[in-house]
């Protein structure tokens, strides 16, 4: 392969306690920690790994995003990504719109594979890897747990409910990535030095002749309601009263 | 008053103690006669564990006219037996489990004030919970209690820049070993009146009184952390690095943890999800974090050109920098599993002690070629808080080695290597305190007039010596 190509989404870090904005119009992103995608990252660094073992000549990290997304593509340049393109705007990017976006970048640098992650962790959509295969018309391999390479076919472990399942695409193809597929590495010290030099290219939407095309309204966010906190019985006897007494006895 | 039997007694402590207040049964009991690091199996007839302090000052005065000693007791994570009863099973155990609210929270006033029975991590949620930060922090906050971190005067992984619990509280509520309550939980930050009472319990181990709440204080949160695991070039390059960063961050420095490469291994090997960030392996590591005002880019900038400076001038070799929650998490892990990690390689021979920064090199390195040739093929894990000065420096028997002759060498190793300390100007004991562990040692480390000042305190407040006897003291 001479290119991969994968999608690295700005979102709210994992360990980030999530609370959503008073007037109910969306989470609090403010001060917040952001971070790449964690299914990203594990894409990024499956594309890493396959470049490494000589098996694709270039990483392309592409983000869509706010101008603060550079700093997730840095990152993803010093774990070793070749150079990165940000499709840069302000708005509210849908899962089709996101696919429609990728499929321009896809035309402009024809990788043999795109990996992104099997969803996002702000919206878990989890619908840009396979809206992009279908519009791109290429097979997809999502939910991924393991690949390999051959003969211009990747062979591809996925994790289904009723266990995994193998099966082999014809590249280029989009696989998405699931959280067994590896451990994401950390990026070293002289690794964000030399990313500091690595190419980052910014375009527009309008660049790329995308307009977007929401066609989701969204209503109201609300937290999760607050659990109700637990009693300690006495015995066995206090168990079934309090049972009787919500009537599930 | 007539002399009660020793039944009557235990019977009148369980009505003060209160409906659920009491645990007897042996296999409730047994808990608490053993210290968390099992070398201490002491006994007692009955755990007291009353939900305020009311009937905790009750209790203090039934024992105070029976001369009951009580051995008051956290969650159980100490390392010097502290809160552990003698053998002699004379001794009753309360626990300050049940006390554990929160009873006020003031943002604006930047302060907390939490019965003694609250864990750690509560206190720490609660401040959370107003945007605020309780900086102490380390490896047992999920299970020690606030009470006992005020008790030992727990340092922790934050030290460097918020100082100890005694620097984080600003008033305690106590019950002397008479039963009267003593409170200063005003939450002032200055008050000068007289003596400032309150810092004789703190860290006195429960051989004063029983702490039964304080006032602590609140520190802004930070917005923003930066988070590197660093190969030093050598021992020296630690204490050059942290000097540096401290001096070029504007002291945002508020983590700096020595980890040797034995306890990477160790932790990589026992430790499940615990890997090596780094690429090689080398001799000497620290744990930095900054934490800033700032946001998140401009304290990874400030990380990235202060380390790209101490890595051009070959401070470091190399660093691992945390890019998210998890990695910075997974950092921390490794950290605070040394002590899990050592254990699964038998037992350990411990030293928790102190020097000025500055000499912590040349010591670590003294001491270790001292205790090999004491202890011939024992391995060092010298790991800890150097931006405090503080190293716990363990000994492990060889790889493979379950002889129990290890442990018998404890009592030589101590002595040498605290002398060693002592040689150093250091304390040998840093943050974990004295308890029963160390006290025969203290008399021989202090100097004759603070253990004669010490008596006279203890004399002063416990006069029948009911709290906590044998330890510190």
């Amino acid at each position: 392969m001479k290119k991969i190509m994968v999608g690295l989404k700005r979102v709210v870090d994992y360990n980030v306690r999530i609370r959503v904005k008073p007037d109910g119009s969306g989470v609090i992103t403010d001060g917040v920690k952001m971070s790449i995608n964690p299914f990203d990252e594990i894409a990024l660094e499956e594309a890493l790994r396959i470049k490494e073992r000589g098996e694709a000549e270039e990483v392309i990290a592409v983000s869509i995003g706010p101008a603060d997304a550079q700093q997730q593509l840095r990152t993803g340049l010093a774990m070793g990504a070749d150079r990165a393109i940000l499709v840069q705007t302000d708005k509210l990017v849908e899962p089709l719109d996101a696919a429609r976006t990728l499929l321009k970048l896809i035309e402009k640098e024809s990788p043999e594979l795109v990996i992104v992650g099997k969803q996002a962790i702000d919206d878990d959509n989890g619908q840009t890897g396979a809206m992009l295969a279908a519009l791109w018309d290429r097979p997809q391999g999502t939910c991924v747990s393991e690949v390999t390479f051959a003969d211009g076919k990747a062979t591809v472990t996925r994790e289904v409910d009723s266990g995994l399942e193998t099966i082999e695409v014809d590249l280029p193809a989009v696989l998405t990535a699931d959280l067994r597929l590896n451990e994401p590495r950390y990026v070293k010290l002289p690794d964000i030095m030399k990313a500091k030099r690595k190419p980052l290219e910014t375009v527009s939407l309008d660049d790329l002749g995308i307009a977007l095309d929401p066609q989701l309204e969204i209503v109201k966010t609300d937290p999760p309601a607050q659990r109700q906190k637990g009693v300690m019985v006495e015995d066995v006897d206090g168990l079934i009263s309090a049972l009787k007494d919500k009537g599930l006895l | 008053m007539t002399t009660l039997t020793r039944k009557e007694i235990l019977s009148r402590l369980k009505d003060l103690a209160g409906p659920g207040g009491y645990l007897e049964d042996r296999v409730d009991v047994e808990p608490f006669e053993v210290d968390f690091r099992k070398l201490y199996k002491g006994a007692t007839p009955l755990v007291l564990r009353p939900d305020s302090t009311e009937r905790i000052s009750k209790i203090m005065k039934f024992c105070f006219e029976t001369g009951t000693a009580v051995v008051p007791a956290g969650g159980n994570t100490g390392y010097c037996g502290g809160a552990t009863p003698d053998e002699s099973g004379e001794q009753i155990v309360l626990s300050l489990a049940r006390l554990n609210k929160i009873r006020s929270v003031d943002p604006m006033n930047y302060t907390l004030t939490a019965d003694a029975g609250c864990t750690l991590v509560q206190v720490q949620e609660a401040a959370e919970q107003v945007q605020r930060l309780f900086p102490l922090s380390l490896g047992a906050e999920g299970s020690c209690h606030l009470g006992g971190n005020l008790s030992t005067n727990a340092g922790g992984t934050a030290v460097l820049r918020y100082g100890n619990t005694r620097d984080l509280v600003l008033g305690i509520e106590a019950v002397l070993p008479d039963g009267r309550i003593v409170e200063n939980l005003k939450g002032l930050r200055k008050d000068n009146t007289g003596y400032d009472w309150k810092n004789l319990f703190i860290g006195a181990e429960g051989t004063l009184g029983i702490i039964t709440g304080a006032v602590l204080k609140l520190f802004p949160t930070p917005r923003s952390y930066g988070t590197a695991m660093v190969a030093l070039r050598d021992l020296d390059a630690s204490v050059e690095l942290l000097s540096m960063l401290r001096e070029r961050s504007g002291d945002a420095v508020t983590t700096f943890e020595l980890i040797p490469r034995l306890a990477m291994e160790l932790a990589c090997r026992h430790i499940d999800g615990v890997k090596d960030p780094l690429d090689q392996p080398y001799d000497w590591y620290a744990l930095m974090e900054l934490s800033c005002a700032t946001d998140e880019v401009q304290t990874q900038e400030l990380l990235e050109t202060l380390l790209g400076e101490a890595f051009e001038s070959e401070v470091i070799q190399d660093a691992a920098l945390a890019n998210s929650g998890a990695q910075r998490e997974a950092m921390w892990r490794m950290r605070e599993n040394i002590p899990e990690a050592q254990s699964h390689e038998g037992p350990s021979i411990k030293h928790d002690v102190s020097v000025q920064v500055s000499r912590m090199p040349a010591f670590i390195r003294e001491a270790t070629t001292l205790v090999k040739k004491l202890v011939p093929g024992c391995r060092v894990v010298s790991y800890g808080h150097l931006g405090d000065g503080n190293v716990h420096f363990n000994l492990s028997p060889s790889e493979g080695d379950r002889d129990p002759i290890f442990l018998e060498q404890a009592k030589r190793v101590n002595h040498a290597v605290h002398e060693l300390i002592a040689q150093y100007g250091g304390s040998i004991s840093a943050e974990h305190g004295i308890g029963r562990l160390k006290r025969d040692e203290l008399a021989v480390y202090k100097s004759e007039a603070e253990i004669q000042l010490m008596r006279a305190i203890k004399a002063a407040l416990d006069p029948t010596g009911i709290m906590n006897p044998g330890k510190v003291l």
